[in-house]
This record gives C-alpha cells, structure tokens and sequence, in this order.
C-alpha cells in the first residue's frame, strides 16, 4: 500500500469539554465499547494502510493507554505500524485538520518512509471510509489534494502526495496556511483539489449533542449494519469482560449493551458500556452510562450521559433534555440532594 | 509472582466421547463455556493470576482447534521470551510416533521439555476442568509439608465419591490411600486431578513407570500408587470453592446454569481474578423492542429480539421475534428463527435453526440439539 496516515488527534473540541477534561476528543468512548480512535484506526487497517502516526496533545494518557504500541489493530509490526507523536505546539492550528506546525514536530516520520501519499484524517469523524477506494480516486482524478465529503458535508479527511504535505508543512509560514484543512478551505489557491463522495454511514462528533444524537442514532438497526460491517470489523482494546448478565425482574428495551454489566434495572434507549452495574428498580431511559458506573437502587434517569466511573446513589432523579443532556462528568459522584 | 521455578504441564488431549458430537471435532478443553470462554481457558487463567509463568500444554486429540486458540498464548500473558505457553503434541522419533498413551507417559515424553527448565516444581493440571484456584497457596502448601506430591481434594457428595479417585488421608493430611473410581468409597475427599510434583521425584516415577510393561502409565492408576507403596511423602491440599469435570452434555449444561445461580461460587464477574479468552472483535450486543432477557448471561455481536431466559447465549447469536430460549446454552453463531421455543436445549455453534422448527418429543432432559436433527426436520416435511 502506497499510503500512510496521518491520524490528528490533536484537534479540540470546544463543546465535548465537558468529556474531555482528562482525555483527547480521540479517546472519548463511544457505542458501548470503543473510543473514538478505534474508527479511524480500524477504517486504516481494512484499508491495508499500515503506516500510521497519532499526533495527540495533552492530556493523552488515557488515548495512549487505549492504543499502546496497536496490537488490537496489528499495527504493532517489525515494519511500519503505529507511532505515537505527541505534539507540544499550542498555537493556531489546533482547532483545524492537519496542523502543519504540529507535523513539523515529527518531520521523521515523513521522511523515513517509504510511502508515496498522505491521508490527514481526524479522530472526532465516525465512518466507515474506504481509503484504498478514496486513494485510487485520487490518484485517477490527478489532483493535488482529495477531500472526503458525504452529501456535501466536508469529513475532513484528506488526501495529497508526501512531496505536497512535506512542501507544505515546510513553507506554510510564508504561505501563511496553518493546516491541511486551511489550505482546502481557502478560496484562492494555486492547488488543484477533488472530491471523494462517500456514501456510507457518518457522524461529526464536535458537541455534547451531537455526541449524544450519534450515539442514540446506534439504536437504530439501519445505522448498525452501515457501522459495523462484519468484513470491515472495528478494533478496539480488549478487555476480559464476562458476558453480561440479565437478573430476573430486569427490563431492556432497545439497547445497546457492552459486556460485563449486571442489569438489574429497567434500561431503555439507552447505552451501557463495560462492566455498568444498574441495580434494581433504577430507571434508565435515553442515557448514555459509560464503563464501570454504578447506579444504585430506585434511580431515575433521562437524557442523561454519565462518564466513567460515576457513582448515582440510591433515589437519584435526573432528567435532562434531547437538546441539553446532563453530563455527569468522569469520577463523579451524585447524591439524592442533586436531584434535577 | 512465584518466587520458585514451578512448570505447569496441562493434559489437554482428552476425547470426552460422552460430549457426543460437540467433540468430534475438537478436544474436549476447547469446549466453549459460559458465553464466552472455553474450558481450557480456566487453569491458564489460573495459571496466570497465580504466576505461572511457563506452561507446557499436551494435546493429543483433535489438536488443531486448541493449537490455533492458544497461539502464542497472547490472552493470558504466555507470549514471553522466557517460558511462556508451549503446545505439546506427540511427535516421532527414529523408532516412530509416540503416542501419549497415559496421563503420565504424555509428561514422561517431554521430559527434555521439563529438563529444559530444571524446575523446582512441576504442577499437572487437567485442561478439562471449571474452576478457579490459586495454584501459588498450593505450591506453597507443597513445601510447607516438604511433601514429594501435593494432591488438590475436593469434598464431594459420598454418593459421588465413587466416580473420582479417592483419597483417605490421616489428621495431618498425609495420605493413607488412593482409590481409583472405588465401588465403596471409605473417603468423601476426591482427587481434583491437580498435582504439584517435586521436579526430582516426579522423574524417578516416569522413567521407573516407563520401563513397566504392565503399567497403564496414569498418574492415577500408576504413579501414585507407586509413590505411596515406596513411603514417598504425599499429602492432600484441601480445596474449597467450585470445581467442576464437564464430561457429560448434562453436566456441561449444568455447569453453564451453574453461572446463571448467583450462589453457585463461580462468579466471572471478579476482576481479582479475571478468565482470560481470545476475544473476538465484535460490536456490543442488542436487545430490541420485542426482546426480553430474564436471568441470562448475553455476549457480545448477539441481537436479541425474541425471549431469553435463564440461558447462556454465545456471542454472534440472533433469536428473532417470536422465538423463545429457556434454560439452554446458544453457542456462538447460531441464529434461532421464529416460532422456534427451545428449552434445555444446547444448540452447537453456526446452527440454523429454521422458522417453525419443532423439537421432538422432550421431557426434563437436556438434549444436544444437531445438523441432523434440523435435516430430519426438514425431510419429514416440517412436522
């Protein structure tokens, strides 16, 4: 495969702040059991791409933890595979794809390798993308820059030669762009550009929203099956989770359920990742419940995303809004006297 | 971590003929389990959450399944530069194959393999058991009694005793006896199959055993026997928790219902001491609008629109509208179509089962549900 990647995962996102206090938009979890990362990393290696850089910012702990030297995706290789490339640069480019003051950081990378083209993706975009397809299409239309859109939606995925993006990362301060998706969005520009139409299964996740209508959205059998493709499976780190259990007197209705959770409770239209612990006569609809929280006995709850390990005690009401969940933030822990 | 050099060697090659056609085609330890898991999957956890760290694994029967499962061992930490997880099959020599024709002759052949580490201690376990057990507090006990051999005991029914070999043993738990499957059992105290050997000793037993023409070259039958006439220190480690030999379709069915039974003492949700297993990527599971899950266990990819309750449903299962499954374990990749009520039933993995499919005639039984079955369904024309 003549192709690398580039996986920015540096990028922030004003309006997931509150899931991203302590981790990267990239590895925020998502569907039951990934993170966000696992989509773009998956669509790379289906793709037969197997050169691929992280450039995360702080905090990225949790994002490396996730990923560490990417077994789960068997890019822990002899040759190529993952590298992780922290970047330290705080400035202008981090609100936009393919930052070139953040890939300069990591000029190495580029010119170490032996691959011919670039893709600059980003990890807050889940699809399905096909980047060998995407490739050819480049290649055939003889552009200087191909960019993945969907219904007129730009999915911010992008690919150019490795001569155009080391050219690019190393004059753009005279040329006055700051990123990939810069130079794709100005108006005036002495590159020619193309359009690669996907047709697949999408979701931007830049706000608590649309984190959360995206989420749900999984509950709908239509998006499932354009998500995971069974000939196209999503990696992710695996954990040695039992399957989950179902007591007696439990009532789940249109969810989507992670492994070793113990459901007690009524759980419908909602989301329950790894290990959640909802104990009886506690209510759950339309929520997202993240791994290893627990949700104590009589609780009622709507519109309601609760990050990792957050503890719900006993009798807890809350009931957010389609437009305004409530986001209970990663640790947290809520007493009856919270009640909203 | 063990501070001593203690080698596990796994007896993995065994039939279970009495599992009937769920393994004809793979060994017996590579039985899948409790919606996830195969059996073999329980002492190499063990092994790894107590610090075994090298592990010899023997097949024998149907090896290429458990061959492929383990691999390097990855799941439960054995790829290692050291020691680490090694398959060991029978193999040929200039005067022929060597069949493994005994739980001992199969550890007498890869006497190189257990030279090779010169261990302090070799622990022979059985890849065909449920249970969870901290093999290090066995070492362990081994040493503190400065015994020869360590034989694990598990209390058991007195009417049962006389299936398992029999161990009487004194006050200090030294044994006394060893009675191999007695008719009339003067001891509840049952052999679990696990044995922690003194690395010498264990070698001047194979290789006298070997030259012995008449002997059967079983630990159970031949080894300890042997070892208890020449006065070699043998005492009995007292295991308490759950244990189970999965040798029969009921007994597989009952330990699977035994994870649905809060009470039962297997619990897998128990992250000090986590079953390790090859976990295939797949999405989580789905439960509809029509589906309703009762006191189940539920894995991963599975699609539940139809009614489950008290079962052990595998991953990649889909049980449609209109479809019920009650106290019966679904394996993985089966898809159970509507109109079709299963109780008690095993279903093997990858089965069809077609819209409207009727079971035979079935009382209290548990029945192992078959290709054939389906066909012969299908060739009285449905009925």
């Amino acid at each position: 495969m003549n192709l690398m990647a580039v996986v920015d995962a540096s990028v922030k996102k004003e309006g997931l702040q509150d899931l991203t206090m302590q981790r990267t938009v990239s590895s925020v979890p998502f569907a039951g059991r990934y993170r966000l990362i696992d989509f773009p990393l998956s669509n790379l290696v289906n793709s037969g791409v197997n050169t691929v850089g992280v450039f995360p910012t702080y905090p990225f702990a949790s994002l490396l933890d996730h990923i560490g030297v990417g077994k789960s995706w068997d890019l822990d290789r002899r040759k190529n595979g993952l590298f992780f490339l922290p970047v330290t640069q705080r400035d202008g480019g981090l609100s936009s794809v393919g930052a070139f003051a953040a890939l300069e950081e990591h000029m190495q990378f580029f010119t170490k390798s032996i691959q011919a083209f670039v893709v600059v993706i980003n990890s807050f975009v889940v699809s399905q993308l096909d980047f060998k397809d995407m490739l050819d299409q480049h290649i055939r239309s003889g552009a200087d820059i191909t960019e993945a859109v969907s219904g007129g939606v730009s999915l911010k995925t992008y690919i150019l030669s490795k001569d155009l993006l080391v050219e690019l990362i190393q004059t753009h301060r005279d040329k006055k762009v700051v990123s990939v998706e810069d130079v794709v969005n100005l108006k005036k520009s002495p590159h020619t550009f193309n359009e690669y139409e996907y047709k697949g299964y999408f979701a931007i996740i830049d706000s608590v929203q649309s984190y959360f209508q995206a989420s749900l959205a999984l509950l709908d059998e239509e998006n499932r099956k354009q998500l995971f493709l069974p000939n196209r499976p999503i990696y992710t780190k695996v954990k040695d989770e039992p399957p989950t259990r179902y007591v007696n007197g439990s009532h789940v209705e249109r969810a989507l359920v992670a492994n070793g959770s113990t459901i007690m409770g009524e759980v419908v239209d909602s989301i329950i990742s790894r290990a959640v612990y909802i104990k009886k006569s506690a209510r759950i609809e339309k929520c997202i419940i993240m791994q290893k929280c627990v949700i104590e006995e009589n609780c009622d709850l709507s519109y309601v995303i609760a990050d990792k390990d957050v503890y719900i005690g006993e009798g807890v009401v809350l009931h957010g809004t389609a437009e305004q969940p409530i986001v209970l933030r990663k640790g947290e822990t809520v007493t009856k006297e919270d009640s909203r | 971590m063990m501070k001593d050099k203690v080698v596990a060697m796994l007896l993995a090659g065994g039939q279970g003929s009495r599992l009937k056609s769920l393994t004809y085609t793979i060994a017996k330890p590579a039985l899948p389990f409790g919606g996830k898991y195969r059996i073999i999957d329980f002492p190499l956890s063990n092994c790894t959450n107590s610090g075994i760290e090298t592990v010899g694994v023997l097949t024998q029967y149907q090896p290429h399944v458990l061959h492929e499962y383990i691999g390097l061992g990855t799941p439960w930490d054995l790829d290692r530069h050291n020691g680490g997880v090694t398959m060991l099959p029978p193999y040929a020599e200039i005067d022929g194959i060597k069949w493994y024709a005994g739980t001992a002759s199969a550890i007498y052949q890869n006497i190189s393999f257990l030279q090779s580490y010169d261990p302090e201690y070799v622990l022979i376990l059985s890849g065909d058991h449920i249970y969870k057990m901290d093999y290090e507090l066995l070492v362990d006990y081994h040493k503190e009694h400065e015994a020869d051999v360590t034989i694990s005991v598990l209390e058991v029914p007195w009417e049962e005793a006389g299936r398992f070999g029999v161990i009487n043993v004194n006050d200090e738990m030294d044994v006394l006896e060893f009675d191999e499957k007695p008719e009339n059992p003067k001891s509840n105290l049952a052999s679990m199959g696990v044995y922690v050997f003194t690395w010498g000793k264990l070698k001047e037993y194979l290789e006298t055993d070997n030259l012995d023409e008449a002997s059967s070259h079983d630990f159970g039958k031949d080894i300890l026997p042997a070892m208890l006439k020449k006065g070699e220190k043998m005492v009995a480690y007292p295991f308490k928790g759950y244990w189970k030999d999965v040798g029969t379709v009921e007994s597989l069915w009952e330990a699977n219902m035994d994870l649905l039974d809060l009470n039962s003492g297997l619990n897998l949700h128990d992250s000090g001491w986590r079953i390790f297993s090859s976990n295939p990527q797949l999405p989580p599971q789905v439960i509809t609008e029509t589906g309703n899950v009762q006191g189940s266990m539920v894995n991963e990819g599975c699609v539940i629109s139809g009614d489950v309750s008290k079962s052990v449903i595998f991953q990649k299962v889909r049980v449609e509208e209109g479809a019920s499954v009650s106290e019966s374990v679904v394996m993985s990749g089966v898809t159970i179509n509507k109109g079709v009520n299963l109780h008690r039933v095993i279903v093997p993995p990858r089965l069809d089962v077609p819209e409207g499919f009727q079971m035979p005639e079935q009382k209290d039984e548990v029945v192992l549900l078959t290709q054939e079955k389906l066909d012969e369904w299908k060739e009285r024309g449905g009925k």
